[in-house]
């Protein structure tokens, strides 16, 4: 039983061979991104918003509220952190009923790269947000003795990400391999429905502790989230 | 279960593309376009806030100039009806006086009436009774009512003869005024008589259409008359009487 995307080869450009992972990961990007610019290509205040950019907009402010009731005081870039992460992994889960897409979270890899992101974010943020000895001094916090157990911490927080995300999204492709064995017709549709649900609970949940992580390393200084504008 | 680090630092790759992406086409169009709104949307109200209290100040000016215009308009109303009362009352006044004019000029009119009624009446009676009195005369005793005129005329200048005596001297003639020309022999009669008491005096006659039925003799200062006027008062009197009791007796039975 095959048990992971990445071993199998999707195609080949210029020799280099692009594997599932990678090739469905760029369709996910391919249709999020189009979706954004088709719904959000013509937005002026003067222009009533249609069904579709009403629905982006309940999907980004409802992202919005949940990284504010979070922390508060927290920096537009966590909703593009914390944002992307959840749209890209609900998406790949939600693709998992179109036959032959196989999510790219399915694969180890992935969600060990989406950890290995949240693991590199946390203290860029917080670099960010306290400055580098600010930041650093949260290690050290409430004593020295307890650097040793932050840094075992921060790096367990990555490695707990990938593996919880890994497993939920495997597991139910290997229950449903098992299954499709002992009832052909009947689990998999079952196991199916439940991997959309477990799959979006599994990517609220990602992208919440994400927020949480990076909100604990900002917790000092940031600034409001409404109130920030971009450059 | 395997990691490939080759893929881990592609979807690593993958995943920063993915974030610069979503925020170039996804959330700063969107936060933008929901601030951008918003804004609108506090300018909408900021303005409808604005134009809400303006209509405000627009709806009291409003309300106190219709309250002026109502107390303009009573005042303006008690000011007219209290002209329209004088102009009434002055042509109240007017009217009264102009009928009072009309009854008095009415009155003055239906007295001028009366008079002449009256004068006509007098005169009327006077030829009548004279004329009836001459047929009496004529039919009865035979003889005319000139003749006796003048006879009674006569009479009553022998009773003033002292008077008649110094007017007389003083006088050119006698002028012998009547309604009516007299009969010759009447003449005669009245000139021997006159010649009897004023010897040397010349008689004239005249007539005078509005005298009563009679004769008027003058002489200087004295005038000695008889004429049917005091019968004739008499009759209009007491015809005034009779008609005053029909008058009063027709309202008394109207009543």
């Amino acid at each position: 039983m095959e048990m992971t995307p990445d071993e199998t080869t999707l195609f080949t450009v210029w020799g280099i061979g692009i594997n599932e992972t990678v090739g469905y990961t760029w369709v996910v990007m391919i249709l999020l991104t189009v979706a954004s610019i088709v719904i959000a290509r013509n937005l002026r205040p003067d222009v009533p918003p249609n069904r579709w950019r009403t629905t982006l907009e309940v999907i980004v402010t409802a992202i919005q509220s949940q990284i504010e009731e979070i922390s508060p005081r927290s920096s537009r870039h966590v909703l593009y952190f914390s944002g992307t992460l959840f749209l890209f992994i609900a998406l790949s889960n939600l693709l998992l009923v179109v036959p032959g897409f196989t999510p790219p979270t399915a694969s180890l890899s992935t969600t060990a790269a989406l950890a290995l992101s949240v693991l590199i974010a946390v203290p860029l943020f917080g670099i960010t947000g306290q400055g580098i000895r600010g930041y650093l001094k949260t290690y050290v916090q409430p004593s020295v003795i307890m650097l040793p157990f932050n840094i075992i911490s921060e790096f367990s927080r990555g490695i707990s990400l990938a593996i919880r995300l890994y497993g939920n999204v495997m597991s139910g492709a290997v229950i449903a391999g098992i299954l499709l064995g002992i009832a052909p017709f009947f689990f998999p549709v079952v196991m199916d429905v439940l991997g959309l649900l477990t799959g979006l609970i599994q990517a609220y949940i990602f992208a919440i502790l994400a927020t949480v992580y990076i909100s604990s390393a900002t917790a000092v200084v940031g600034k409001p989230l409404h109130k920030e504008k971009d450059k | 279960m395997s990691i490939d680090w080759v893929t881990v630092v592609a979807q690593v790759g993958n995943f920063l593309v993915l974030v610069w992406l979503l925020k170039r086409f996804l959330y700063k169009p969107i936060l933008n376009g929901i601030d951008a709104r918003e804004a609108e949307i506090a300018t909408r109200m900021g303005e409808a806030e604005v134009a809400q209290k303006k209509a405000a100040a627009a709806e009291a000016e409003f309300l106190e100039q219709k309250q002026r215009l109502v107390a303009d308009n009573t005042a303006h109303a008690e000011q007219i009806h209290e002209q329209a009362e004088q102009e009434k009352e002055a042509l109240l006044v007017a009217t009264r006086k102009k009928l009072e004019q009309e009854k008095q000029d009415w009155q003055a009119h239906l007295e001028a009436e009366r008079e002449a009624f009256i004068r006509e009446l007098h005169l009327a009676s006077a030829e009548t009774l004279y004329q009836l009195v001459c047929r009496a005369l004529r039919d009865l005793a035979n003889e005319d009512l000139e003749e006796q005129i003048a006879l009674t005329v006569m009479s009553k200048l022998e009773s003033l003869a002292q008077e008649l005596t110094s007017a007389a001297d003083r006088a050119e003639q006698a002028i012998a005024t009547t309604h009516a020309p007299l009969p010759e022999h009447t003449q005669e009669t009245l000139r021997a008589g006159l010649e009897r008491l004023a010897p040397g005096l010349p008689l004239s006659f005249t007539t005078d259409a509005s005298q009563a039925p009679g004769m008027i003799l003058r002489i200087g200062s004295v005038q000695v008359a008889w004429t049917v006027d005091s019968y004739t008062d008499e009759l209009t009197s007491l015809l005034a009487d009779r008609l005053a009791a029909g008058e009063s007796g027709r309202v008394h039975n109207h009543g």
